[in-house]
């Protein structure tokens, strides 16, 4: 079964969206277009806007400013048509009910609803379908505001932090659980501050920060941006004097920082985004590296930076188009 | 939304809490009453088994729909069960109406139980009475349903209890729950929900027919609590 989807091709879209809440910006200027098939993973730090981002996806709050759509129309028009299905960190769950009422009672009401036994049996859970809900240990309840969220036969699905409060092993059957869906046809979208979990299984990913998109690409070219990989080496003035201007240029170099700690001897770290290229220029350029070590930073390491670097230039840098124009909103206001 | 009904109905009757003070609870001082009163009349001259028949069944009522609507909602808007089912294809009054439809196939359960120990204890009515009177007894505890709704709303889930604790004490203590009202008082029950309810069973004397004030009292409040808890509803949804 292929996926329905409107002319344009986009399952949801932020057009120029800004939220606030009394003086804080949740959410600011975001601009973003999800495709069908997508697994798209929504990265950032605590407060960064992505549950506030979630919320106006889902039509639980109206944004100040933009417009938000969802197969071309409301969202709340997709929910009524059961074409988006949701999981909310802080989505509470009945009480006094067992599991399997709860899921029943998910599919009922689900406009395209599965059918309970399929669920309960897709989101793992079908062992604990005659547990009381209020009953479940985190992981559990996870699992059960899982199977709400997939209880019907949804385009998109929505993910606010969903494996919080799982430990590894659970983890992992879930998103197995959750690749099943994807390879289904399905756009997911999923916010996590697990960085492994966005590096391995979106196949893009959105960084948002002080409610902000700074980075949307995949987690390769997000690594690349930042700077991904590391060149390490000592520099003895044995060898010839100190060139720091040669290094600078050498290429893919995004930072470099040199100590000198022993005697006559420096060490000098590049964050690079052509590690490859930057270490044979360096040979050319005549330089004698010692204890020469290339190693990945890995996408926690890019995060920090692509945000650090957002935190201190305010003007945004170079990873955002609209920067300058949001500045020009702030002040404005 | 039936299906939500159903769940919220089965889920309301399976707390024991609920069964315990909603049901057993004003029973128990019922019979407690007619002990006390051993046979004897209220102020007014009314059969103090009759008098507190009704007033036992309100108390029960009023309680069971207060505690059913107000406690849940404050609490569920607490744990964002109310926002998880704004992600269902449900209409967003589904949710209220869903508590109040529990609210009213619970209540019965309050009313006749006081109701049967009244029979046993002898409490004569013919039947149209006893019928008119669990009908205008059910029927009025809508009342409380949208009252319990709009304090479900306004207030915390941790302040919850002692608010409805003490707008139900205040109401029962003088809308005619424990002692008839005095006269001297009686200008000022008319502003007294609980009061008003109590006075729609006053057809089951002898005498008297339908007190058409009291009905008209209790429609006001109706309009007045329901308008009340649509706006508070709204006021949360945009902050949800």
């Amino acid at each position: 079964m292929s996926t329905r989807v409107n002319e344009g091709g986009e399952v949801a879209a932020f057009r120029n969206v800004s939220k606030s809440y009394g003086r804080v910006k949740a959410v600011n200027g975001l601009d973003l277009v999800l495709r069908p098939g997508e697994t798209v993973a929504l990265l950032g730090p605590n407060g960064a806007g992505k549950s506030s981002s979630l919320d106006l996806l889902l039509g639980l709050r109206d944004p100040d400013q933009g417009s938000v759509s969802l197969f071309g129309g409301t969202p709340r028009e997709a929910i009524e048509t059961g074409r988006v299905g949701a999981m909310l960190q802080s989505g509470g769950l009945m009480g006094d009910v067992k599991v399997r009422e709860l899921v029943k009672f998910a599919c009922a009401v689900h406009p395209r609803g599965h059918r309970p036994e399929e669920v309960l049996r897709s989101a793992g859970i079908t062992e604990i379908a005659d547990r009381k809900v209020d009953k479940l240990s985190g992981g559990q309840e996870q699992r059960v505001r899982f199977a709400l969220a997939v209880a019907g036969a949804n385009d998109l699905i929505v993910l606010d932090e969903p494996t919080t409060g799982m430990d590894v092993s659970v983890r992992r059957q879930f998103w197995a659980t959750m690749r099943a869906q994807a390879d289904a046809g399905r756009t997911v979208l999923f916010a996590t501050h697990y960085l492994e979990e966005a590096d391995s299984i979106a196949d893009r990913v959105l960084v948002l920060h002080k409610g902000r998109l700074i980075a949307d690409g995949t987690s390769a070219e997000i690594k690349a941006k930042a700077g991904a990989r590391r060149i390490t080496f000592e520099l003895h003035n044995s060898d010839g004097a100190l060139d720091e201007a040669a290094l600078r240029t050498l290429p893919g170099t995004v930072s470099l920082d040199v100590t000198g700690h022993a005697e006559g001897v420096r060490t000098v770290r590049i964050r690079s985004t052509d590690a490859d290229a930057g270490v044979a220029a360096l040979y050319k350029a005549g330089f004698y590296p010692h204890g020469l070590e290339v190693t990945s930073l890995g996408l926690e390491q890019a995060f920090l930076t692509i945000t650090g670097e957002a935190d201190s230039d305010s003007d945004l840098g170079p990873d955002s188009g609209s920067g300058s124009d949001d500045s020009a909103v702030e002040s404005a206001r | 939304m039936t299906t939500l009904i159903q769940l919220e109905i089965l889920r309301t009757l399976r707390n024991k809490r609920y069964v315990l003070f909603t049901v057993l609870y004003p029973a128990l001082l019922y019979v407690f009453f007619i002990s006390a009163y051993s046979g004897g009349s209220v102020a007014g001259g009314v059969p103090a088994k009759s008098y507190f028949m009704v007033s036992m069944a309100t108390f029960g009522a009023v309680g069971a729909v207060l505690t059913g609507s107000a406690q849940r909602i404050s609490v569920e808007r607490k744990t964002g069960w109310v926002r998880q089912l704004r992600l269902t294809a449900l209409p967003g009054r589904a949710y209220t109406l869903g508590k109040i439809a529990a609210c009213a196939v619970t209540t019965l359960p309050a009313i006749l139980v006081v109701f049967a120990i009244g029979a046993v204890e002898g409490v004569r009515l013919g039947a149209v009475q006893w019928l008119g009177l669990g009908a205008a007894l059910w029927l009025g505890s809508f009342v409380f349903a949208a009252l319990g709704v709009a304090l479900g709303y306004a207030a915390q889930p941790d302040s919850v209890q002692p608010v409805v604790m003490i707008v139900y004490m205040l109401m029962a203590l003088f809308g005619g729950t424990w002692f008839p009202v005095g006269e001297s008082l009686k200008k000022f029950a008319r502003f007294n929900p609980v009061y008003q309810y109590n006075q729609l069973a006053s057809f089951t004397q002898p005498g008297h027919s339908l007190d058409t004030s009291a009905v008209a009292g209790l429609a006001g409040f109706l309009a007045l609590f329901v308008a009340g808890a649509a706006f508070l509803y709204r006021k949360d949804t945009k902050q949800a």
